[in-house]
């Protein structure tokens, strides 16, 4: 083997272990931690329901999608489930403004301490909580369809002659893709239309924003909208790339927090930024370099260890030290967002 | 408290009691102490975050941590000491914690004699990189020493072997130290920052206890720690506990045939009922102690300053008080209350079950406790951890029941009816959700209201 | 005021709703034999439970159903939540089926820690029968149970030697080994690395998965960067471990792996997408009659019998009432007498959907010794003595290879 194989085999397994992944798990983070730290701007609040607001739309959509398989309909290579997509975001924004209504509104006409909201939100968490196991039941469900991969790893394998292979799954491009016409859609609206710039006026100053004749309940439910839409989005393809249970729906919520405040809280471009470097700390920090030794290092020098830097044990750990250290030297996060 | 006060909350326990009695007469006396039990330590539970949330207006989303620290110190100090593990990795432990130390020695030096720059900092992420490898894999040896005594029984370094009562106090103590480091970092800041680092603070402790063998086990469990009270089974077998069950049952006894079979039989949830009572008087003791305690403390200027500063921060600090500080008090010491009811919680179990902590159950319902119960008055946050532990143990058979006649009296397909019939179990979740929005939008200040 | 006089009457209401509720439960009581199933149907395992104790209650019916049990006894089961994870929760629950209720028997629980919990503090205080169908942590061996504990799945510390001696008569000498963090993950974990090991074989790297994650790359990416070639998963079908096995089939990482009886369902074939032949793995029992009949029996009732501990929940509620006609009672103390009798030798052997049959034996004064659908054969602490199955992947099916 050549040198030049050796590193090109090298960069093929970092693809495969560390880009590519992780490039799929941190879109799915952005989304949702671009949907809390949007209801965080406008309604200054953490939303503790935000999880569960994902695995009711996930769980709308798998209905559908049920309902389009056994009537015979697909999206050819793609998933079905993108078909059932729109049905599931409509009937989350209902979910949504309907808890605003019954919930979330009272207290802004009191104009509540924001704990409150959080109080109530982590009501709306329970009750979604148990709703959702009510309605599809507790169990993991599976609902890809379609090709599997854009590349697989045996394919590549043969196709270039490299020990290593490189996998590209179709739902981790699609993610990735769905992601980044999200986001990009997201940025328009914010920076481009009126109902956007008097959103981000409204985040800014709310005040100097009611008194330039801003309706606020507008504002409020345009957030509203905006959040369902990307929760729906981002479980979805969470539950396409790897499955859903409400379970894991409930545990995703603390990478959302993390991401956000990474990025700065209620700062849409630092939520982004912040579950991207969330999903690639986590698997750059519990990612075993051995292999990549192997392939660099001249032959004696290889270390007998893993040469891991956090045992995968602490995986899910790893958002929240981000966290704290984050509290710890700059609580105003990456983008400077407001200090909570 | 006042009149009202005193009416409303006899009122309240009242009907709690009427719960319980009539959950004795309906199911078992047995069932309706095992409530009474957990009821108490919801209590504690409850009262510790109320002097977070209803003093001090902290936002504190890590119960679960408490809990767990409290429940690992019952581990350490009542668990006998495994001599073995002692033996082959202490000297290891020793000397990490040694690297530790002199690691942070060394960088501390660095910090102070080298000036600002590239090259300190540099170097100081140099020495704590070395210090790291080398505390890592002393540590590491030595972990896998201790987890290789016995893995099946033990491969940790056991505990004190003290009386488990011990722990209670000790417990409290360790989550007291906990919320001090929390403290230091997330207080001082907006509420919703504390909400958020306390949650994953939590995390990052149960995934420590999860993971780290040595210590307590790990998820392997802690089983069958001893216990303050007498066990069933030997109460069965001693005499003077039969002499006890012959004399209150005496008129039974007299009519029946054979004597002795009639007299083992009562026997049975009598001990039950006996230890029950036990664990309820320990229990009850602790938090009447603890409420009056919180009382005076509410009452005394240090109650008053706490309540100033949560109703009007900038008016509080302008007088001059260290507002931060109060803060870190407040957490500390309701840290510190759970962390004694998470104690007491372990050693009713018999057991420490790191995998078993999980927010819904030991954050958030502890939440709903405080909101119903009454948010800055102790008595209510009390009554909170009784309503909600009650409603919480019942809400499965009555679900199953509203379920059962639901698939009754509507006809349906056998495979809908067998869903629903399922998923009654998860009614719990909604109907907490339910009860917690409603007594936050039509009695926010709860059951018992805050004077 | 009007919030206070509001409360009070909700409070009120929902009492006299209890009420209603308990003296109507009350009525159905004391015609009926009742058993307990505690399993944990909400928390981490809620998605294996709904199988497991549909396969008890086949069981159940089909007693009731024969008429042979005490001349024509019927059995109600009742179901009761052990979370899984909250000892104090489950404790209340067995409570309540014990002293109120008033269960012969329980098919229970399921997680180690609860299981523990359950027969400390409930079962043994007030002498009723437990049957475990799938707590399987070694610690449970030596728990002082007064003999009112039993379970139909063995413990991991056998199954670790077992799946350890057939990776080494494949000539598999190193192993990459990721078990799923809880104790009977762990425990299976430390006993296979264990026996291996003293066989000669070395284990590259040993780490554990989270269930209810979802996102198991860092996980894959550790466990590939050991250089093993056969991966060793003790994890759930449903969970985790098809997670880590689905990823790393997508990296094209392992050429082997060996799975334990968590993971042995069909599901986690159809579930997985990519060929899994040549997958082996150990599963508790000796003889693929008794599990096929299981199948069919649960498929003819309209119920899925393939998963994890549907088969052991299936038999440990069988072996129960099996007791009880053994004894002639449906007492408490007839079922821990009678237990193990009719697990063992000597007798007739019983397989599923023969129930009526054992029964019809027994009261004609006969002996069974029930195999049921997993082979049950208890050792005197009262747990499966543990003979595996071999099981390989062929055309898409667990075939069994051989008996351990």
């Amino acid at each position: 083997m050549g040198g030049f194989e050796n590193s090109l085999n090298a960069l093929v397994l970092l693809a495969n272990f560390v880009l590519v992944p992780a490039l799929a798990y941190g879109s799915q983070l952005a989304l949702g931690a671009v949907g809390v730290t949007l209801i965080f701007g406008i309604l200054r609040f953490a939303n503790f329901a935000h999880g569960d607001t994902m695995a009711f739309g996930t769980m709308v959509t798998i209905f559908c999608t049920w309902a389009l398989q056994s009537a015979g309909i697909s999206a050819g290579p793609l998933p079905t489930a993108l078909l059932a997509l729109p049905v599931g975001i409509l009937a989350t924004i209902a979910l949504v403004l309907l808890t605003d209504r019954f919930v979330f509104r009272f207290y802004r006409k009191r104009r509540s301490p924001p704990v409150i909201y959080i109080v109530a939100s982590v009501g709306v968490m329970f009750m979604l909580n148990g709703l959702v196991r009510l309605l599809i039941g507790p169990d993991d469900r599976k609902f890809t369809d379609g090709e599997r991969f854009v590349i697989s790893a045996r394919e590549f394998k043969q196709s270039t002659g490299l020990a290593e292979g490189l996998s590209i799954q179709t739902t981790q491009a699609l993610t990735i893709g769905v992601a980044i016409l999200a986001v990009a859609l997201l940025f328009w609206f914010l920076q481009k239309t009126r109902t956007g710039k008097s959103m981000r006026a409204f985040s800014d100053n709310e005040d100097l924003a009611l008194l330039c004749g801003i309706d606020p309940d507008r504002v409020v439910r345009v957030a509203w909208i905006l959040a369902a839409v990307l929760a729906v989005l981002a479980g979805v393809l969470y539950g396409l790339d790897k499955s859903f249970k409400p379970f894991i729906y409930f545990n995703l919520l603390l990478p959302f927090f993390a991401a956000a405040i990474l990025g700065g809280i209620g700062q849409p471009v630092g939520a982004i930024v912040g579950g991207y470097i969330v999903a690639f700390t986590e698997v750059t920090a519990t990612y075993a370099y051995k292999q990549l030794a192997v392939y660099l290092l001249p032959s004696g020098w290889v270390p007998d260890g893993l040469l891991q830097f956090l045992s995968t044990d602490y995986k899910f750990a790893i958002s929240f030290i981000i966290l704290v250290l984050v509290l710890l030297i700059r609580p105003t996060g990456i983008f400077r967002g407001r200090v909570l | 408290m006042d009149e009202e006060d005193i009416r409303k909350a006899l009122t309240a326990f009242g009907l709690i009691g009427l719960g319980l009695v009539l959950t004795g007469l309906l199911q078992s006396w047995n069932a309706a102490l095992g409530v009474l039990n957990l009821c108490l330590i919801s209590g504690v539970m409850a009262l510790g975050l109320n002097i977070q949330w209803g003093y001090a207006g902290l936002f504190n989303a890590g119960v679960m941590a408490f809990t767990a620290v409290g429940g690992m110190t019952a581990v350490l100090v009542s668990y006998p000491p495994v001599v073995e593990a002692w033996q082959v990795g202490a000297g290891g432990l020793l000397a990490s914690v040694l690297a530790l130390v002199v690691t942070a020695l060394v960088t501390g030096f660095v910090y102070r004699r080298l000036p600002a720059g590239r090259k300190r900092f540099w170097l100081i992420t140099l020495v704590a990189l070395l210090g790291y490898l080398v505390v890592r894999s002393l540590f590491g040896e030595a972990v896998q020493l201790i987890e290789a005594v016995n893995p099946a029984r033990t491969g940790f370094l056991g505990g004190l072997g003290l009386p488990i009562l011990f722990s209670w106090l000790a417990g409290g103590l360790v989550a007291a130290a906990l919320a001090w480091f929390i403290g230091r970092i997330s207080l001082g800041l907006r509420a919703d920052y504390l909400a958020i680092a306390t949650l994953g603070i939590a995390e990052i402790v149960i995934s420590i206890l999860k993971n780290e063998d040595w210590l307590v086990r790990g998820v392997k469990n802690v089983t069958g720690l001893p216990r303050p009270v007498p066990y069933e089974v030997e109460l069965q077998q001693s005499d003077w506990f039969a002499s006890v069950i012959s004399w209150v049952y005496s008129g039974r006894l007299e009519n029946a045939a054979d004597q002795r079979a009639v007299l083992a039989e009562l026997m049975i949830p009598a001990s039950s009922i006996f230890v029950k009572l036990c664990y309820t008087g320990l229990f009850a003791t602790v938090t009447l102690l603890l409420l009056v305690l919180a009382n005076r403390v509410a009452q005394a200027p240090w109650g008053r300053m706490m309540r100033a500063i949560r109703d009007n921060e900038a008016a509080a600090a302008a007088m001059g008080k260290d507002v931060v500080a109060r803060h870190r008090q407040a957490f500390i010491v309701g840290s510190a209350v759970i962390g004694l009811a998470g104690a007491m919680l372990t050693t009713l179990d018999g057991q420490f079950t790191p995998g078993g902590y999980n927010p819904l159950r030991y954050t958030f319902l502890v939440w709903v406790m405080v909101i119903v119960g009454g948010s800055g008055h102790n008595l209510g946050a009390i009554l909170g951890g009784f309503i909600i532990w009650f409603v919480w143990v019942e809400a499965e058979p009555v679900s199953l029941f509203v379920m059962r006649q639901i698939t009754d009296l509507i006809p349906m397909e056998p495979a809908s009816a067998y869903h629903l019939m399922a998923s009654a179990p998860h009614m719990r979740h909604f109907v907490m959700g339910l009860v917690l929005l409603l007594v936050l939008r039509y009695s926010p200040r709860g059951v018992l209201a805050e004077k | 005021m009007q919030n206070r006089n509001l409360l009070l009457i909700l409070a009120v209401l929902i009492i006299a709703g209890a009420v209603y509720f308990m003296t109507a439960e009350q009525q159905k009581k004391d015609q009926d034999i009742k058993m307990g199933v505690i399993l944990g149907f909400t928390g981490p395992i809620e998605s294996l439970t709904p199988g497991m104790a549909d396969s008890a209650e086949l069981a159940f019916a089909e007693v009731s159903e024969s008429g042979a049990l005490l001349g024509g006894a019927k059995i109600t089961p009742l179901r009761a939540d052990s979370t899984c994870v909250d000892a104090a929760a489950a404790t209340a629950a067995a409570e309540r089926l014990i002293t109120s209720d008033n269960v012969a028997g329980i098919m229970g629980a399921d997680c180690s820690g609860v299981t523990t919990a359950v027969a400390n503090n409930v079962a043994v205080p007030n002498g009723v029968v437990m049957v475990s169908p799938s707590a399987t942590s070694p610690a449970l061996t030596t728990i002082d149970d007064k003999g009112y504990f039993f379970r139909t799945a063995p413990s991991d510390a056998r199954q670790g030697e077992v799946l350890a001696a057939v990776l080494k008569d494949r000539g598999i000498s190193e192993v990459a080994v990721t078990y799923t963090n809880n104790d009977y993950g762990k425990g299976f974990a430390d006993a296979f690395v264990a026996a291996f090991e003293a066989a000669g074989g070395s284990v590259s790297v040993t780490t554990s998965h989270e269930e209810g994650k979802g996102d198991y790359a860092a996980e894959v990416g550790a466990l590939a960067a050991s250089g093993s070639d056969t991966l060793v998963v003790l994890g759930y079908s449903d969970g985790g471990g098809r997670g880590i096995i689905q990823a790393s089939l997508d990296a094209d990482s392992f050429q082997q792996f060996a799975v334990g009886d968590g993971m042995i369902s069909q599901a986690l074939i159809d579930g997985i997408s990519g060929d899994l032949t040549g997958l082996i793995g150990t599963l508790p029992g000796s003889d693929a009659a008794g599990a096929k009949m299981f199948l069919d029996l649960a498929a003819s009732k309209g119920k899925d019998g393939d998963g994890p501990y549907r088969a052991e929940s299936y038999d440990a509620a069988a072996l129960m009432m099996l007791a009880m006609q053994a004894g002639g009672n449906a007492e408490r103390e007839t079922v821990a007498k009678n237990l193990m009798a009719v697990a063992n030798a000597p007798g007739t052997e019983i397989f599923p959907g023969e129930l009526a049959k054992g029964l019809k034996i027994l009261a004609d004064g006969g002996q069974v010794n029930y195999q049921g659908a997993t082979n049950v054969e208890l050792t005197d602490v009262g747990e499966a003595a543990g003979s595996y199955k071999e099981l390989e992947v062929k055309n898409n099916k667990f075939e069994t290879v051989s008996i351990r």
